[in-house]
């Protein structure tokens, strides 16, 4: 498999934290990838990192074949507009949007004209199960389905990565369950790399692949720790 | 509870401090705006109440008499009073401000003036008051800091045979604004009581009022913020009722602290502050004072306003037991705001044609007042509603993410988009009226300037003795004059002059001296002598742009000689030196005229009082800036409640410029479309005000305006600017990252908790 996103041996402190300690991690086209650990751990900012959300302290983020880390906010924070998309926990709607415009956001930000933006995030409602909910805004949904707005909002433009950082967090566990099979669903029908963080056993049971972040190392994980 | 309130918002982390010391240094100069406009008030009050004695009458006989003689004078633009004292009994009243008479040859003058003749030539200035300076005046006889006042020590039998002299035997101390009538304050001195209530009624509407929005935005910063404390308490089994406690607690801590620094700040900055000539003369630094009411209502409104504020705003604000915060989206405004707007100006334009007002400044008041109020009232009311039809436009046609989610929030919370620039818009109301009606009315009573930058002019038609050779040949001497008149009476003549809409009787007037003064206009060709106006400049003269050229009267010269003067009229080279000059010798000449005025006084003594713009400039000049601080810190205050939204925007690729075109068209748009209508209101109103009141129609209000306006519109587009670096930093990633860690461990607490 190809590798899209890679992270080589990263350090990351805050203050005289170290959050990451040399941490490597590599996902391939497609690949849904869960990175799992206890709080603490280093999971999250190990996914900002790859996303180009942080820069690390040292060593390198590679992504489809570029250099992330070395680039600048503004040239990263294009990256993230054009290439990548983001599921966090919650709290991620504009509340003044309704939730059509929520998900077209993407595609205003990358210049397309309202009435098409409009119409491509309006697709995403029958296949994420939010018919008639396109006029609503997010203090007017429930969890679940403001995280499946999330998820089309995340999916919108095609990303090439998804980042997903415990998308099912704020969720009982069939609303959760309901996510992971449309995120993953979404994901492998557009070919989408998924990076999702999660503490869950039963949500990273979803993804491809599983590794551990403990004390800032990364590790495959074990078959006991599977189980 | 409340030690647990007190406990949160005194300890409650580096952010709540933050949070309290900002709220407070907003309340703070909310307050101390408010403190000064109480202070202003009564600074009004008490340097009127410093003419009463001024306004002292004449007495029958008594054993403290003295005769009193009150005339006026002006040096270079300047008004100088003038009091002849001389005892008419054995103990004498005194006027305030001395202890002993000055004695014939003597005079005491106020700081100002004996600062003024420190700096003078003598021949422009000392010479005109007979004697010696022997002390100073102190401040209880003086309205004002600069007040130019001078008592001249003399005989009785000097005081007594001049015009208007008056024995006194008691000082008056009626305020001119508790005049029981006009007669009985017939020196017109001061501010009368329809004056005080229409600075009263100005303070209140362009000043208060603003004043009063900025501490009600003041106490709404970080309202967001606040909840989600509140959201957690109640996550851990708090009440609604504890939890509105400990808002009150908090609003009111705040509060207390920004009064308490209003009235430090209040008190340090006071001598700065009594230097603004509010009405046109500075204050004494002891007349910006409080009343015990003043204090009480500051000291306890603030707080109580502010915990007020806090419960109600709690109101809009769902907490559930789990503590999930849910914001009550308000009902849309609707279309019948407008009406109180339409009532106002609908006010505005009947009721003065049907009740006759003119000349009756009290009914005016009672009138235009509630007008202007009912219009300032329904800009406030309607604001919202303009706000919310602009951003449905916006939100409908736009593309851009920045404007589609500035104009989404906008209609989702129009009050709130328009209440931070409510400031402004009064402000902008307030500046247009303002304006419109000084310049409309200066332009229709001033005249065209004269061809002659000055010339000093005596001449009022009977009160003056005849003008002695000699007078013309001190005053022809006098450096930079460069032409006497005097004009002369024929008591056989009945003769009218046509002055456009007026007739006056005629005075005779040698062209050859006509030819030296040309502000009074020319001669026929071959023309000896010209009629021109009685009573000169008083009357023709400030029609000259009607009628320059004088008709020929059937005299010689020669014959002109023998009728007997009755004004003298000279020409200046225009210099400040060579007018006070010629003061000074018509001073000497005639020590109880009061005055010689110039073509410069006479073209402006039609426009408005000097104090009544001031007025306008300061209300214009301190409602902008409330205004704009009012506008910052809703912005602030709108940034750090919308830090996570905005922060995982960013976080997602959203280019900071598109957040910061979030913020300026949240402010631009209300400003834009409400500004118009307040200016348009302004216009409006001033208006319907000058044609029911004078027959004004309404005149340009010219570049200055304009450059106010702009300066107003830039002010608070740098204001709105200004917090874009602020937007940076709580957007940043770092912040984001922050964000998603606390509404993690929020959610955990949620969890656990179920």
């Amino acid at each position: 498999m190809t590798v899209q996103i890679e992270a080589r041996s990263i350090t990351k402190s805050f203050g005289h934290t170290p959050a990451l300690r040399g941490a490597t991690i590599s996902a391939g086209r497609g690949e849904i990838l869960a990175i799992m650990g206890p709080s603490g751990s280093g999971k999250s900012t190990l996914l900002h990192c790859l996303a180009g959300i942080l820069t690390p302290d040292g060593s390198e983020v590679w992504f489809a074949g570029h250099r992330l880390d070395s680039q600048n906010e503004a040239a990263r924070s294009t990256v993230r507009r054009d290439t990548f998309g983001f599921v966090f926990q919650f709290g991620q709607l504009v509340p003044e949007l309704t939730a059509q415009e929520n998900v077209a956001l993407p595609l205003l930000l990358s210049g397309i004209r309202r009435k098409q933006a409009l119409q491509e995030a309006q697709q995403w409602f029958p296949r994420l199960e939010l018919e008639g909910l396109e006029n609503r805004r997010s203090g007017e949904l429930s969890g679940g389905q403001a995280q499946r707005v999330a998820l089309a909002r995340g999916m919108v433009n095609r990303p090439e990565v998804l980042f997903a950082d415990e998308p099912t967090g704020s969720l009982d566990s069939v609303s959760g369950e309901h996510v992971m099979n449309l995120l993953t669903a979404a994901a492998r029908e557009h070919g989408t790399t998924v990076i999702l963080v999660t503490h869950e056993a039963r949500i990273a049971a979803y993804a491809d692949r599983e590794v551990i972040v403990r004390d800032g190392l990364v590790s495959s994980l074990t078959g006991a720790e599977a189980a | 509870m409340i030690r647990l309130g007190l406990r949160l918002t005194l300890s409650g982390g580096r952010e709540a401090a933050v949070r309290l010391m900002l709220i407070a240094a907003a309340v703070a100069l909310g307050a101390g705006l408010l403190l000064v406009t109480l202070a202003g008030v009564n600074g009004v009050n008490a340097q009127n109440g410093r003419y009463a004695w001024l306004q002292s009458a004449g007495t029958s006989q008594s054993s403290t008499a003295i005769w009193w003689n009150l005339t006026k004078d002006d040096f270079d633009g300047q008004t100088i009073g003038r009091l002849d004292l001389a005892p008419a009994s054995a103990d004498p009243v005194l006027p305030p401000g001395i202890t002993h008479l000055p004695a014939p040859g003597e005079y005491y003058a106020s700081p100002a003036l004996a600062a003024l003749l420190r700096t003078t030539p003598a021949d422009q200035l000392a010479d005109r008051f007979p004697g010696h300076l022997a002390g100073t005046i102190g401040n209880a006889a003086l309205p004002a800091p600069n007040t130019l006042l001078v008592l001249v020590g003399r005989t009785v039998a000097q005081v007594s045979h001049e015009p208007g002299a008056v024995k006194v035997s008691s000082i008056d101390t009626t305020t001119p604004s508790s005049c029981p009538s006009a007669a009985a304050c017939y020196l017109r001195i001061g501010i009368n009581a329809n004056g005080m209530d229409l600075i009263f009624s100005v303070v209140g509407l362009a000043l208060l009022f603003p004043v009063l929005i900025f501490i009600a935005t003041a106490t709404r910063l970080s309202a967001a913020r606040r909840e989600q404390r509140y959201a957690a308490m109640r996550l851990i089994g708090a009440t609604s009722r504890q939890v509105s406690v400990v808002a009150a607690i908090e609003a009111s801590v705040a509060a207390i602290t920004g009064t308490v620094a209003a009235f430090g700040l209040f008190f340090v900055l006071r001598p700065p502050l009594a230097t603004i000539p509010w009405t046109g003369a500075p204050f004494f630094t002891s007349d910006l004072s409080l009343s015990p009411a003043d204090i009480a209502l500051v000291a306890l409104g603030v707080p109580i306003a502010s915990a007020i504020a806090a419960l109600l705003a709690l109101r809009r604000v769902r907490i559930s037991p789990l503590g999930v915060t849910r914001k009550v989206t308000p009902k849309p405004p609707r279309a019948v705001r407008m009406i109180p707007l339409l009532l106002g100006v609908v006010e505005l334009g009947l009721v003065p044609h049907l009740v006759f007002l003119r000349g009756d400044t009290g009914r005016q008041i009672d009138v235009f007042v509630p007008g202007f109020v009912l219009v300032m009232a329904g800009l406030m009311i309607a604001g919202p509603w303009l706000t919310l039809v602009g951003s449905q436009l916006m939100a409908r046609r736009t593309s851009r993410p920045a404007a589609l989610i500035a104009a989404r929030r906008l209609a989702d919370n129009p009050k709130a988009g328009f209440r931070s620039i409510s400031g402004l818009i009064l402000a902008l109301f307030v500046t247009s009226v303002a304006v419109c009606a000084i310049t409309t009315i200066n332009v229709h009573r001033t005249v065209a300037s004269s061809t002659l930058a000055a010339v000093t002019v005596t001449g009022e038609y009977g009160v003056q003795p005849p003008v002695s050779a000699d007078l013309v040949a001190d005053v022809t001497a006098v450096p930079g004059v460069t032409g006497v008149a005097v004009a002369r009476f024929d008591q056989a003549q009945h003769k009218l002059i046509r002055i456009g809409e007026f007739q006056s009787p005629v005075s005779l007037m040698s062209c050859a001296q006509l030819d030296r003064t040309p502000a009074l206009g020319r001669c026929l060709a071959g023309a000896q002598v010209a009629y021109i106006p009685q009573g000169g400049l008083a009357f023709g003269l400030r029609h000259a742009q009607w009628q320059t050229t004088w008709q020929a009267a059937p005299f010689s010269a020669a014959a002109l000689a023998k009728f007997p003067s009755d004004g003298l009229f000279v020409a200046t080279d225009g210099t400040a030196a060579a007018i006070e000059r010629v003061q000074t010798v018509l001073d000497r000449a005639y020590p109880d005229a009061g005055g010689w005025p110039t073509i410069a006084a006479y073209e402006t003594s039609g426009t408005l009082p000097a104090e009544w713009q001031q007025l306008a400039n300061v209300v214009i000049l301190a409602s902008i800036p409330i205004a704009g601080c009012t506008l910052a810190a809703s912005v602030a205050g709108g940034l750090t409640d919308r830090k996570r939204a905005f922060s995982l925007l960013r976080l997602t690729g959203a280019p900071l410029r598109m957040l910061q075109g979030v913020v300026a068209l949240e402010g631009a748009v209300p400003l834009i479309l409400v500004a118009a209508l307040s200016i348009a209101a302004g216009f409006g109103a001033t208006d319907l005000f000058l044609h029911a009141q004078m027959d004004y129609g309404l005149s340009s209000p010219g570049l200055g305006y304009v450059a106010i306006v702009l300066a107003a519109l830039v002010l608070a587009l740098a204001i709105i600017a200004a917090t874009f670096p602020l937007l940076a930093r709580i957007t940043g990633p770092e912040t984001a990252r922050n964000e998603l860690e606390v509404a993690r461990l929020r959610n955990r607490q949620i969890r656990t908790a179920c």
